[in-house]
């Protein structure tokens, strides 16, 4: 279903009955500029009032691009821990994603193309769970990996979150439909089920690891519960954990918006690169944004 | 968490591979077929295992356990206490849940409507191959990987009684900071949901538009009709099922709000934007009542699943 990606894209004909006539053109481009600078405001409100730090910041004079200064900048990069809470966002989403691709795939694999004892229960245990929202298992969560020891440590932050059923349907669903030639010709070659794995399974999911990768990264960077309550100590908080935490504390607004910017440029740029990937995973396998 | 299903997850399981069928036996080299057989079948079993094991740890056991402690009280040095129904007594007893329950539904109510209507209006707009559409895209779809505790901060100052928000609302004298009001703190928090969501539903509807089929539009726009009618006979059937799996997973999250009430307004002013996962949050780790969080949350998985139910019965009486 990933392959089929590139119905998203508009089809372009020859100008058809259905076809906009250029005045319709010209009127949808005006009215679709105003809702997308409405969609857009808060964002460059963002930057404006970040850059804003001395300003009583009424509206709008507030608001225009000029008497800018990187002043709050310099004041939340200096005076809080947003580098360490940076940090801490690369290292929970970039281990999540490392993780729940190789687990995912290989749970793919498995129940795509291989025969097993157990395989139903297994299934059906994954799929049973779709409807049961996170927060159901928050507490017993919790208060397991309290008794472990693992409040305030990454590894406590970062297994559950590598137990995900949608990375595992989406990655059976993929491989169901790779060729079964393709492995057997390699295990008639000899190569072992790691070797098969690694070196034909896996580069063959290229566009379905890009996808899900992407989503996975999203999810944990911009994953806010979770961590709030898995870390204890600002030195081990996330992104969102901190800039929530500097608004219960008293710094401006121009401060706390700085240090919003700063956590949200990572994954504006990541979409930038990797916008297509986003939009058509979400139009062809509907995953979560 | 992110686990909700995606269209095309089968609910039921696919018939087996033939994966050790005689011809792959043939295959591999001359070995006897049964042990090949094992040798796969233990191959699977391990290739599977990791997951599963952290399945069973982390969202089975869980789920089971947090079903299991809502029947119990439990502080986290470690005692137990059987409680049978008391926590669920304590529940419906309770006018703070009662709250909580009014807000959470009333934000449904109000954010999954108005989240669909713009997805779909906006994916009609932008459906069509136009310069810029992938643009506008683009554009109405950044929201959606916003994180609303990032983006909360201008959200306060906007909706703020120095902000763009009063300055319009003046007119109409509804000046001021919304955020204040325990009535209007929900509009806001629908405005800031739609505004988040409505981009994912417009790719899902944008997706399901390419499968309306050209002619059929084509023919009734020749037999002259308007818009409306092409829109209602032809191009909306064929979005139903879209618009059922946007309808279950818009309700499912619209349940779990909870977020942008952290950031926004803490669930004030006067408990009135205290969603039932921000009472989750409060009473299980602010006042570590475990059990009655663990309630709390089997009330919220009870109504994810009664909407479900719902929803499904009443797509599917219209068909």
């Amino acid at each position: 279903m990933i392959q089929t990606s590139s119905s998203i894209r508009p089809r372009r004909r020859a100008f058809g009955a259905l076809e906009p006539s250029p005045i319709g053109v010209v009127l949808r481009w005006i009215g679709l500029s105003i809702l997308a600078l409405g969609c857009f405001f808060p964002f460059y409100a963002m930057v404006m009032l970040s850059l804003k730090p001395n300003l009583a910041l009424h509206f709008p004079a507030s608001l225009m691009p000029w008497n800018l200064s990187p002043e709050s900048y310099k004041q939340v990069l200096v005076g809080q821990d947003v580098l360490v809470w940076l940090g801490n966002s690369l290292i929970y989403s970039v281990t999540s994603v490392v993780g729940v691709l190789l687990i995912a795939s290989m749970a793919g694999y498995a129940f795509a193309k291989k025969r097993f004892r157990g395989k139903e229960v297994m299934f059906w245990s994954f799929l049973s769970m779709v409807m049961v929202p996170f927060h159901v298992t928050l507490i017993p969560t919790f208060i397991v990996l309290a008794k472990l020891g693992g409040v305030d440590t990454y590894w406590g932050l970062i297994l559950p979150s590598l137990a995900n059923a949608q990375a595992v349907f989406l990655m059976r669903q993929f491989i169901q439909g790779l060729p079964d030639e393709l492995f057997e010709a390699a295990s008639i070659d000899g190569a072992g089920p790691l070797r098969i794995f690694f070196t034909i399974v896996l580069p063959l999911c290229k566009p379905v690891l890009a996808t899900l990768g992407i989503f996975v990264f999203l999810w944990h960077w911009n994953d806010f519960l979770w961590p709030l309550i898995m870390a204890k100590s600002s030195e081990m908080w996330t992104l969102t954990v901190g800039i929530a935490s500097l608004q219960q504390q008293t710094v401006t607004l121009s401060v706390m918006l700085a240090g919003s910017v700063v956590a949200l440029v990572p994954i504006f740029f990541a979409y930038l690169i990797a916008q297509r990937y986003v939009q058509e995973g979400v139009a062809t396998t509907g995953i979560k944004g | 968490m992110k686990t909700i299903g995606s269209p095309d997850t089968p609910t039921q399981p696919r018939p087996e591979m033939p994966a050790a069928g005689p011809d792959r036996a043939h295959a591999a080299a001359g070995a006897p077929k049964r042990t090949v057989q094992r040798r796969e079948a233990r191959i699977g079993f391990y290739f599977a295992l990791p997951a599963f094991l952290l399945f069973i740890a982390f969202r089975f056991g869980p789920a089971i356990a947090g079903v299991a402690l809502s029947f119990f009280d439990y502080d986290i040095s470690g005692t137990l206490d059987w409680q049978g129904v008391s926590n669920f007594q304590h529940m419906v007893g309770d006018p703070v849940f009662w709250q909580a329950m009014r807000v959470t539904l009333l934000y449904s109510i109000l954010e999954v409507p108005l989240t669909l209507t713009a997805s779909v209006l906006m994916a009609l707009a932008v459906r069509r191959g136009f310069r810029g559409s992938r643009f506008f895209r683009s554009l109405f779809f950044l929201p959606v990987i916003t994180s609303l505790v990032l983006a909360g901060s201008i959200f306060k100052w906007i909706f703020s009684s120095d902000g763009p928000w009063s300055t319009l609302m003046t007119p109409f004298g509804l000046g001021g900071s919304w955020l204040n009001s325990p009535i209007l703190v929900i509009p806001v928090i629908v405005i800031i949901g739609v505004w988040s969501r409505f981009g994912y539903g417009m790719l899902i509807v944008i997706a399901a538009l390419q499968d309306v089929p050209r002619e059929l539009e084509e023919a009734a726009l020749m037999d002259g009709a308007g818009a409306w009618p092409r829109f209602r006979y032809i191009v909306l059937p064929h979005l139903k099922p879209v618009l059922y799996f946007l309808i279950v997973i818009e309700t499912a999250g619209s349940f779990q709000v909870f977020d942008l009430v952290y950031v926004l307004t803490q669930g004030g002013p006067a408990r009135g934007s205290y969603s039932l996962v921000y009472m989750l949050y409060d009473q299980g780790f602010r006042y570590s009542n475990f059990g009655y969080g663990a309630a709390i949350g089997v009330m919220l998985f009870l109504m994810t699943l009664a909407a479900a139910l719902i929803q499904r019965r009443a797509m599917g009486r219209d068909k």
